[in-house]
């Protein structure tokens, strides 16, 4: 009988299973010893066996693996002194380093380990990302602030500076208008412009206008009361140019309701000063 | 917004860890190693994977859930206590594990007080049960490694029955059968050969 007939036989299956006899194992342990090919035909029955085995399988009652694992586990630590004994013995005669799924474990272990330690500093350098851009950002509104603030001292200060150019010019007449007896503290200034004969003002001391009211400039012409000129109270002291007057005998600024009125209202009258 | 999903990355990095971890798988020279040094995960292990397979040839020979219960626990402490007996040479664990557990089985239908205890049973329960009987009595010999032998031509099915899942030796087949040992032989390894074609 040759070596395919032999595997062919059914031998391979009858052993397997275990339902050769003595004599038949014997022989085929044998065979397989002595043919590669007897172990190769043997492995692939015993393969397919298993997975059919697995395939057609039948689930046991759940409490029995926590039954069976229990008395494993009393099993395990009786005999636990075993295990140490053996080991040393073993790794002294295999010097070379075995990958065993322990290391695997080991391997896993400190890779967690690891990755918890980065995921940590993850978190604090975030967490310091965040502070500094929430810094960053207060810095940059601190710094607009200033810059808006800059912007408003830069325009009064052209206001300032156009007011002292004005007081600087020969060709421009100064009517300087006091407070009248009720509002002695008051006071304001008129330049007046002798080549345009532009009006502008300068107020030196006025009260903020009250919700409502607005001051109104008058020039006065011949005794006659004239509209000089309605006085925006946001835009900085120096008003200009309000309106264009070719002869006053004097200038005079009343409160008025907003938008101005078209003839002065008695008792309302702040400053007065003759050209 | 990107800056908020970066430390959720790394939790999906360690949850695949985790999982990889939890889904280890051990070669069977690992399995068995590791299993001689007592090794209670890797038993663990071993439970889970192959606790169906065994039980799914100790029911079809004991035919009665209480006994195969007790011959899966008896089969996977001998499993535990006896590894070291494993030879490798001589074929792979899961032939090693199949065979301790149909011998335990074989071992328990045989014992006296196992066979007293269902003699006894018919008697009490054919007492005009009737079709009952048929219906008490779950059918666990068609199932698991046994469903294959609804493929094979009846002679061949009585003689692995008897072989396999009865435990019968060849002589004591021909004997029952009325047949010559040599022809019980052969029937047997056809019918073996036949099994085999039928699985996957």
């Amino acid at each position: 009988m040759n070596i395919q007939e032999y595997i062919s036989s059914g031998i391979i299956e009858t052993y397997v299973l275990g339902l050769a006899s003595a004599e038949e194992a014997e022989e085929f342990e044998r065979m397989c010893g002595a043919h590669a090919e007897v172990r190769n035909a043997r492995d692939l029955f015993e393969q397919q066996l298993e997975r059919n085995a697995i395939a057609v399988g039948v689930q046991p009652p759940r409490k029995l693996k926590s039954l069976i694992l229990s008395e494993v586990e009393i099993d395990a630590q009786k005999h636990a002194p075993r295990k140490s004994i053996i080991e040393p013995e073993k790794t002294e005669r295999i010097p070379v380093i075995r990958i065993t799924p322990a290391f695997w474990k080991y391997a896993a272990a400190a890779s967690i380990i690891l990755l918890v330690a980065s995921t940590i500093l993850n978190f604090y350098f975030f967490n310091q990302y965040k502070k500094t851009n929430e810094l960053y950002s207060q810095l940059l509104s601190s710094n607009n602030r200033l810059a808006r603030e800059f912007k408003i001292m830069q325009a009064k200060a052209d206001n300032y500076a156009a007011a002292m150019d004005m007081t600087n010019d020969s060709n421009m007449a100064v009517v300087k208008l006091p407070g009248v007896p009720e509002h002695s503290a008051n006071r304001a200034t008129v330049y007046w412009d002798k080549r345009s004969k532009d009006v502008y003002l300068f107020v030196n001391n006025l009260p903020a206008p009250p919700a409502g009211k607005q001051y109104q400039l008058w020039a006065i012409v011949n005794g006659q009361p004239v509209d000089a000129g309605m006085i925006n109270w946001e835009s900085g002291n120096m008003k200009a140019p309000i309106k264009n007057i070719t002869f006053a005998n004097a200038f005079a600024i009343t409160l008025e309701k907003e938008g101005g009125s078209s003839t002065p209202t008695p008792n309302a009258m702040y400053v007065f000063g003759n050209t | 917004m990107r800056d908020s999903s970066f430390p959720e990355t790394n939790f999906a990095i360690l949850s695949k860890i985790i999982s990889l971890v939890a889904n280890i798988t051990y070669s069977e020279g690992e399995l068995v190693s590791l299993l001689q040094s007592r090794d209670t995960l890797a038993f663990n292990y071993l439970y889970d994977h192959y606790a169906t397979a065994l039980y799914g040839v100790i029911l079809p020979i004991v035919n009665e859930a209480e006994g195969a219960n007790d011959v899966l626990q008896e089969v996977f402490l001998n499993i535990w206590r006896r590894i070291e007996t494993y030879d490798p040479s001589k074929g792979r664990l899961f032939t090693w594990m199949l065979n301790i557990a149909r011998n335990a089985s074989i071992d328990l239908l045989r014992s006296k007080s196992f066979q007293n205890s269902r003699k006894n049973q018919p008697l009490s329960e054919t007492v005009d049960w009737g079709n009952n009987y048929h219906v008490s009595q779950p059918d666990t010999a068609t199932i698991g490694l046994h469903k294959l032998l609804e493929k094979l031509k009846e002679d061949q099915r009585v003689l692995i029955d008897l072989a396999y899942f009865k435990g019968y030796t060849h002589e004591e087949i021909a004997e029952i059968e009325g047949l010559p040992l040599g022809t019980v032989k052969t029937r047997i390894r056809n019918a073996l050969i036949q099994l085999r074609n039928f699985m996957k």
